[in-house]
């Protein structure tokens, strides 16, 4: 089949130069604007489309589901069941959106295989074939759990800067959106306190938690999402965590050009 | 993607030699509401051939069954079919209680009853509304998406999920419906059958819409036949057959009959239109069938919802084959057990991997633009094909 | 009651069913909008809704049942043993003390079966949903974050008036007025 190639749609210098106020400027639109490509699998594509729909509507966050494809789209929502049959195809979407572009894994089924983790056909996470900026949790999560994880996305996109995204690392440290800053959302403040069937311990704080992780100090602090090496400066402590999965391919933009790409025919 | 070649475009081509192209739609286009996809052989806008691809969907389903207890089993099997998951999980712990000779307490059959019926409500109303948005008719799709939030909260409400229920237990429902449930059930289904005017009335007259869908991918009750396939859009080839009422299982028994509210729902026409009404049609009966368990519920005895499990539940050597009528049809698990707590074969009979095959007789002759029409209206979901 | 389809005929008014549709977009017009406004309120979620798994750690006795039932595997259980001193003239006891208790929400199905095997009722659903992540690894979540979610566990809704009695009812009023309610087992 002969394909042209097109090459990778890259991002321009001056984004990556810009002063930091067009830069927050730049990332201000970026955040409220985003074109969104749903590709969607399985079960939790229902539940995109119900998030979509007149009762949860993410277009009032900005989120435009009307990408007539991947090549006019900022943001992938990868939602159901990613088969090894399937994966050629995911890859391949994602490249051809322009830069920057964002995903989110949601649900279960892309964020690490799920229900079908033993399956003998089944991808375990999208995050093996595309860098994923958003995990989703539930099986299929409800729709308000995908406008919260567009709303953790865009507290992302507000926080970052593309030079360090795309470009070489720098030495200067991104500046991650960290949990601790992030101001509880207003759902959980709202929502009554509800006191665990047995509360035994004094020691138990009297707030109520929000729904943001804490960071308990004898927690081993969490491996930033970003290449370590970019913003090792700013979180001296980060390490990775032994945890039960692999650390997720933290790629980042075009795969290297010595690594035999797979995925394309 | 996989052009061959095309000539002959113009005055006097059909002296020269012309050769087909092939296209292949999927496997993610927007038309196929999943991951099917087709290839096409074109012979100018007509298709001349179409051949179903399947199994970017297929996740082993049956095989994981094999590694899973029967319980466990049930959270697998309302996930293939992700539209109809209480009816899918509904096969299973019907296949095991038989395979048991286990006696289900009366109220656990009408509140299984109910709930099947208003996931029925809820498959039909997707489909609803993303086959007018298939052919162009962006509104009633947020219509049908209105109605069934306001199924799904009455369901959530009982069984804790908005999708997949895992409701079902070996022996009854995992536990009772809450207090004041039934009315509540009673008041969704009352606003969802006063507001389902709005889609009647949005696309069921509407001449565009049945420009598009009359007369389009006549589906011949032979073909139904042959090709095994079952629901709805078996039933508007004119093909009399609902399990729920020839087969009764559950209390479909008592529903369906003469003066009571079961009624099957059927097309002679066979095109894309009739499909598209069998659906509606369908909705009224679910909710009517919905409120006759409401009723019955009501009025029953008080008493448990499920049976006292044994904490490993065997299945006793044997086999057997539990169908349902699944909102897209025939739904079928075929069980073999060796007497272990998994079974040694569970074989799944999906309506839609039997409704898509007939694809290959049913688009040849059709021009492209109608096959988007055509397809929509076989209401398949891609988890239950692939499974 | 439901009525048989096939009222609207083609042979009205050219244009009827057009005009038909326009007039049900017209009447929606003058209604409320049904939409959630989500970030700024809260959704009223049920109580059995399935949104996170909270961990009651003090009636855990790491009987494993939890992990051992779970379709994913996706609950990880450490522990050691302890030994009790014996009281007065008993042998002396081992107790199984937890170490390490995570759920890995990235795997977890929501299928309750953790929850409905749970012999000592460590377990419970919260409607929670608001932990989406940038890095998987957070989605595992550990014993003190499982514990806070504890916070957040509705009580869980009456039966149906025609529901059978639960067991564990009666079971609860029979061991009220004993004295000690912490972990048994």
């Amino acid at each position: 089949m002969g394909v042209i190639n097109l090459g990778e749609p890259r991002v321009g210098t001056i984004s990556r130069v810009a002063p930091k106020p067009i830069k927050f400027v730049l990332n201000w639109g970026r955040r409220y604007s985003l074109w969104v490509f749903n590709f969607g699998l399985a079960c939790c594509a229902i539940e995109f489309i119900a998030t979509s729909m007149s009762r949860h509507d993410f277009i009032r966050l900005g989120v435009i589901p009307f990408a007539p494809g991947p090549r006019q789209a900022d943001l992938m929502v990868v939602s159901g069941t990613v088969t090894d049959k399937m994966a050629p195809a995911v890859k391949r979407l994602y490249e051809q959106m322009p830069e920057p572009k964002y995903v989110i894994s949601f649900g279960a089924c892309s964020n690490c295989g799920g229900p079908y983790w033993d399956s003998y056909c089944v991808t375990k996470g999208v995050d093996q074939l595309v860098p994923v900026d958003v995990y989703v949790p539930g099986c299929p999560p409800r729709p308000e759990a995908l406008l919260h994880g567009i709303l953790r996305l865009q507290e992302k996109i507000a926080g970052e800067s593309l030079g360090e995204r795309y470009g070489p690392a720098s030495p200067v440290p991104v500046a991650q959106p960290q949990a601790e800053s992030r101001p509880p959302s207003p759902a959980v403040l709202r929502r009554p306190l509800q006191r665990p069937p047995q509360p035994t311990s004094a020691d138990r704080p009297e707030d109520p938690p929000e729904a943001s992780p804490e960071n308990p100090p004898e927690n081993p602090p969490r491996e930033p999402p970003q290449p370590p090496e970019s913003s090792s400066g700013q979180r001296p402590d980060a390490a990775p965590r032994p945890g039960p999965l692999p650390p997720p391919n933290s790629v980042r933009g075009p795969a290297d050009p010595s690594e035999p790409n797979l995925f394309l025919p | 993607m996989g052009t061959e070649r095309t000539v002959a475009v113009g005055i006097g081509a059909e002296e020269l030699a012309t050769a087909d192209m092939t296209l292949n739609i999927g496997p993610q286009h927007p038309s196929t509401h999943g991951v099917l996809r087709l290839r096409l052989t074109l012979d100018g806008e007509r298709i001349s051939r179409a051949e179903p691809i399947i199994g970017y969907m297929h996740r082993g389903a049956e095989k994981l069954f094999e590694v899973r207890d029967y319980r466990q089993i049930i959270v697998l099997a309302n996930r293939h079919d992700w539209l109809s998951a209480f009816s899918s999980e509904l096969g299973v712990v019907v296949a095991v209680e038989r395979m048991l000779g286990m006696e289900i307490p009366e109220r656990a059959v009408w509140a299984r009853t109910l709930l099947a019926e208003l996931n029925r409500v809820l498959n039909h109303l997707m489909f609803l509304g993303s086959y007018p948005l298939e052919i162009g008719a962006i509104t009633p799709v947020f219509y049908a998406f209105r109605e069934r939030e306001t199924l799904q909260r009455v369901m959530e409400e009982a069984s804790g999920g908005r999708m997949h229920y895992m409701f079902n237990r070996v022996g009854g429902l995992k536990e009772d419906l809450p207090a004041g449930w039934l009315d509540r059930a009673r008041a969704a289904v009352r606003e969802v059958r006063s507001r389902m005017s709005d889609i009647e009335w949005i696309i069921r007259g509407n001449e565009i819409f049945r420009a598009r869908t009359r007369g389009v991918g006549v589906l011949s009750p032979e073909a139904v036949l042959q090709y095994g396939v079952s629901g709805p859009v078996a039933r508007a080839a004119g093909v009399d057959f609902d399990l729920r009422r020839d087969e009764p299982y559950l209390a479909y028994g008592e529903l369906f009959g003469p003066g009571r509210p079961g009624r099957v729902v059927r097309r002679t026409e066979g095109d894309c239109y009739a499909r598209f009404e069998c659906l509606l049609d369908q909705v009224y009966v679910s909710l009517d069938l919905a409120d006759a368990c409401l009723d019955r519920l009501a009025d029953l005895p008080p008493g448990p919802i499920n049976v006292r499990l044994p904490k490993v539940l065997k299945a006793p050597e044997g086999h057997t084959y539990a169908w349902t009528e699944n909102p897209l049809g025939i739904n079928g698990y075929f069980l073999v057990s060796r007497g272990e707590k998994t079974p040694y074969r569970m074989k799944l009979r999906s309506a839609s991997y039997n409704n898509i095959q007939v694809l290959s007789e049913l688009l040849p002759g059709n021009l492209v633009a109608d096959m988007i029409a055509i397809l929509g209206s076989m209401f398949f979901v891609v988890g239950d094909i692939d499974k | 009651m439901g009525r048989v389809g096939g009222t609207h005929t083609s042979g009205g008014v050219p244009g009827i069913g057009l005009a038909k549709g326009l007039a049900v977009t017209l009447r929606t017009m003058t209604r409320r909008s049904v939409t959630g406004q989500y970030p700024d309120t809260s959704p009223e979620l049920p109580p059995r809704s399935r949104g996170v798994i909270a961990l009651l750690e003090e009636n855990c006795t790491v009987c494993m049942l939890c992990a051992r039932e779970c379709p994913d595997w996706c609950i990880y259980i450490d522990s050691h043993k302890e030994a009790v001193p014996a009281p007065e003239g008993g042998r002396p006891r081992s107790r199984n003390v937890l170490d390490r208790f995570a759920i890995d929400f990235a795997l977890c199905m929501y299928c309750s079966i953790c929850i409905e095997v749970c012999p000592f009722d460590a377990l419970f659903w919260s409607p929670e949903f608001e932990y989406a992540e940038y890095d998987i690894l957070d989605l595992t979540h550990e014993r003190d974050r499982l514990r806070e979610w504890m916070w957040t566990v509705p009580p869980p809704p009456a039966h149906d008036s025609r529901a059978e009695r639960p067991k564990e009812l009666s079971a609860a009023e029979g061991a009220e007025g004993r004295p000690g309610r912490g972990p048994r087992g």
